[in-house]
């Protein structure tokens, strides 16, 4: 970035030629980007497919003692999971399923997967999105006081309290936070979620705040930080420095010279910590009862339920794949170099 | 005996410990059974004492659940599952908090003098949730669902073989006759499982489940939260609460942590390690014995245990007190190396055995093994208690010049269970007759578990003369001599029995510890808020 030195607004000057040929190029570009990760969902889905075939006989380990003796439940379990078919004919079966919206039936109770995770998903994607919500603003917020007051005390306070909070695990947070919010210290928040039947979780708001707070508190520090130092590094920059000269004002250079060209960095990490929390939030969702795909995930595997394991790894993937393309789009709308070479 | 239902063996197996579940069978207190209403309404439990008023809304935190499960009233596997059948179905007899048979859904049953036909008297006025009186027709055709023979539901294993289902009848709404194969004088405690509940035709739907207890249906997600309404027709005195809710939990954490923000008002199963933790929080926790067991198992046809005097010496080896202060935080009691503890026919009168490790040298001198090297199979998947006490006998056979090899084995119960030579392995509160058989009858004659391959005709025959014998005193004296063959000869090394500990919040009134299940057979009839 520190190449586009020179020019005093770098998003106002390179905006893509209008017109059909940079249309079409955006198109091509899109076009390829999803693509590509539509490849890499079905590459994720032979690994998915072949590491749960690959963890052994699921009847035995579901029958366990029982698998000489119960005929008929083993001969049931395993019509039910194609057993006799070749390895290659169950996986274009399950990848038929899932194309045409069918992710197959549960082991552990012959439900459908799908009717029993889809509120799971929805609920771990509320929890998560809560949590991104609150944590850009905050976390490019502490990077911003941060680098004003660089080196100086405040600056010094924050950086070793995020570094601190970094080195955390989150369970450690998240019980910390109970014991002072809802158990032993004070009784303002609950301590798990408990949902109504047929509820969701954020029915009752306040059950929400631990389990976000607990979130944002993981992953803040690490977004804070990286801000920061992308933010310092602009800060130095030839054209910050300029734009100083010219007398345009402190915050105004904050704003607009240097926050906006360390906003790109910014997103990258944001999209990989919001993928992390679409698979790690299992602890918190454990600790707080939250339910959640987290919950689902460790308990279908206790069940060798291989049917949801496969679906939740699957949804899993995909929001990891569909987080990094959409990082990516908006990282290339932000940088003017990027947004001009595919246009032209 | 103790088939449990198909595909889920290994689970409940594990669980049944913690769970205090399916007790296949047990000796009952009389045969003649009185009926005397349902028991009173004490009010023991939350400290606050007082009169207990009607009314509120309890929410109970359940260790467990999942996706498996289930209402079905004849196939609970967890311990939610436990305490949503106990509030939503009622068997015939039912065992109450001291481990004794209690008439629920029958007002008697009533062996013939040579125990092959029972008469079992159905309660009168007693309906269901939708309304429908409870006959014997629906008594007789929930047994038939359990005694399947070609599937045998957890309650139904022994039921299965033991039945004759061409001469049982209906004899009239209120009247049921069971005919047996063979003589079997404690048929009363197998119809008294919580996994018989009795169902109207004998027929679960899983979208309206109907019971008779004092808890009816109002919705349920597996793995979540079910929900119940007071059943303002119940036979005997009904629930004080308006709902009750059973919420899963999948953490000990969360569940204590929920007790103590006051989101949930009792919980069952509560780790020793966080009883102060709920003490200083002003919450109440509940105490009961129990009789479940995690042993020593020596396998009494291989060497060197073939050897009855190194058995003994091993036995002599155990510091007792020392394993239920270090593995049960002190939870447990004493064991005599003689399993049902809390059977009336109990051997109390044999001499409590200590650690003496100068016998135990002697005795092992004797049998020419000095300098024994032992290899001990243990596994996580036995229960929280097993690896620690395999350490610590270990550490305490030291002592007695004993070399044991601790091997942690991931999953302890694969194909060489049942075949290791010195192992460990989980039992749940049981009556004598049910776990001798099950435990220490070879496999062709019901001995589904028997670890120790232990073959001892003498002790087979006294426990069949038993299992036939009518007249209690004769019954009690027959099982007395069995334990002491075992007490003297066994493989079995049993040091302690576990306590059940749970917990409820300050404002809980009308819990009874029960020897029987967590929380007073989770009796949430008689709680109130």
């Amino acid at each position: 970035m520190t190449q586009e030195a020179t020019l005093p607004d770098p998003l106002a000057e390179v905006a893509p030629p209008r017109g059909r040929s940079g249309g079409a190029a955006w198109g091509i570009w899109l076009a390829r980007r999803l693509g590509l990760a539509v490849l890499t969902l079905w590459l994720v889905s032979i690994v998915v497919f072949l590491a749960t075939a690959a963890l052994g006989d699921p009847v035995r380990a579901i029958l366990g003692r029982d698998y000489g003796t119960n005929v008929a439940r083993r001969e049931q379990l395993e019509a039910q999971l194609g057993i006799g078919d070749s390895i290659i004919t169950r996986y274009f079966d399950w990848l038929g399923g899932l194309l045409t919206g069918d992710f197959g039936t549960s082991l552990a109770n012959q439900q459908p997967v799908w009717g029993q995770i889809s509120s799971s998903v929805v609920n771990s994607l509320v929890l998560v999105l809560l949590s991104a919500l609150a944590m850009v603003p905050l976390a490019f917020g502490i990077a911003m006081i941060s680098s004003h007051y660089r080196r100086k005390r405040p600056d010094t306070v924050i950086q070793t309290i995020l570094l601190a909070l970094a080195g955390v695990p989150e369970f450690v947070t998240g019980i910390l936070l109970v014991s002072v919010f809802s158990t032993t210290v004070f009784k303002i928040f609950p301590a798990v979620t408990l949902v109504a039947p047929g509820g969701a979780p954020w029915d009752e708001p306040k059950s929400m705040v631990l389990p976000v707070l607990t979130l944002v508190i993981a992953v803040t520090p690490y977004v804070s930080r990286i801000v920061r130092a992308t933010l310092l590094e602009v800060l130095d920059s030839d054209y910050v420095e300029l734009a100083r000269l010219k007398g345009i004002p402190e915050p105004v250079v904050m704003r607009k010279h240097a926050l906006l060209n360390a906003i790109v960095p910014g997103i990258q990490v944001v999209s990989l910590q919001l993928a992390w929390l679409a698979g790690g939030v299992v602890l918190v969702e454990t600790l707080f009862q939250y339910p959640g795909v987290g919950r689902q995930l460790v308990d279908s595997v206790r069940n060798h339920d291989v049917a949801m394991v496969q679906a939740l790894s699957m949804i899993i993937a995909g929001v990891y794949i569909v987080v990094n393309l959409v990082a990516d789009v908006l990282s290339i709308l932000l940088t003017p170099r990027a947004r001009t070479a595919i246009s032209s | 005996m103790n088939q449990n239902s198909p595909g889920h063996w290994n689970i409940s197996r594990r669980q049944l410990l913690r769970y205090s579940g399916v007790s296949a069978a047990a000796i009952g207190g009389s045969s003649f059974l009185v009926a005397c209403g349902g028991d009173d309404g004490g009010g023991g439990g939350g400290g606050g004492g007082g009169p207990q008023s009607s009314g509120g809304r309890l929410v109970h935190g359940a260790t467990g659940g999942g996706a498996k499960d289930t209402l079905d009233p004849h196939q609970p596997v967890t311990a939610a599952d436990i305490a949503r059948c106990l509030n939503l179905y009622e068997p015939l007899l039912i065992w109450d908090n001291n481990y004794e048979l209690q008439p629920a859904l029958a007002e008697s049953v009533e062996p013939s003098k040579d125990a092959i036909t029972w008469t079992v008297k159905m309660r009168s006025g007693a309906t269901f949730h939708n309304g429908a009186p409870v006959t014997a027709e629906d008594a007789w055709l929930s047994i038939r669902r359990v005694a399947d023979p070609k599937a045998p539901l957890s309650a139904g294993g022994q039921l299965s073989q033991i039945i004759d289902f061409q001469s049982s009848k209906v004899v009239d709404d209120a009247t049921l006759q069971i005919v047996l194969k063979t003589p079997y004088a404690i048929l009363d405690s197998l119809l008294a499982e919580y996994t018989l509940g009795i169902i109207p035709g004998g027929e679960f739907d899983p979208s309206k489940p109907v019971g008779t207890a004092a808890f009816a249906y109002q919705s349920f997600e597996a793995g979540k939260t079910s929900t119940f309404t007071r059943f303002d027709d119940y036979w005997g005195e009904s629930a004080f609460l308006d709902e009750l809710v059973i919420q899963d939990f999948a953490d000990d954490n969360a569940k204590v942590n929920a007790l103590q923000a006051g989101q949930i008002q009792t919980l069952d199963n509560l780790p020793y390690n966080l009883v102060d933790t709920i003490k200083g929080a002003g919450a109440g926790v509940l105490t009961a014995e129990g009789g479940q067991w995690v042993p020593f198992t020596m396998r009494v046809d291989q060497a060197p245990f073939n050897d009855v005097k190194v058995r003994q010496a091993m036995r002599l080896i155990v510091d007792r007190q020392a394993m239920i202060d270090q593995t049960l935080s002190g939870y447990g009691s004493l064991g005599n190396d003689m399993y049902a503890p809390l059977d009336v026919a109990y051997a109390k009168d044999l001499p409590q055995r200590e650690q003496d490790l100068d016998q135990a040298k002697s005795l092992l001198a004797s049998a020419g093994v000095s300098d024994l090297q032992v290899e001990l199979f243990t596994g996580d998947d036995i229960g929280s208690v097993a690896v620690p006490a395999a350490n610590l006998f270990a550490e305490q056979a030291k002592a007695a010049g004993v070399d044991v090899k601790v091997t942690k084995k991931t999953p302890f119960y694969d194909d060489d269970y049942l075949s290791y030579t010195f192992a460990q392995d989980f039992w749940n509160t049981r009556n004598y007759i049910p776990q001798a058989v099950v435990g220490t009858f070879p496999p062709d004659q019901g001995g589904t578990y028997n670890e120790t391959h232990w073959d001892n005709a003498d002790h087979r025959d006294l426990v069949n003369a038993a299992a036939k014998e009518v007249d209690e005193t004769k019954r009690a004296s027959l099982l007395h001599d069995a334990q002491e063959i075992e007490y003297n000869e066994g493989g079995y090394i049993i040091w302690g029995f576990r306590q059940q500990v749970d917990a409820y919040g300050s404002t809980v009134q009308g819990l009874e510890p029960s020897k029987y299940l967590p929380l007073g057979n989770y009796g949430f009839r008689k709680v109130s808020l």
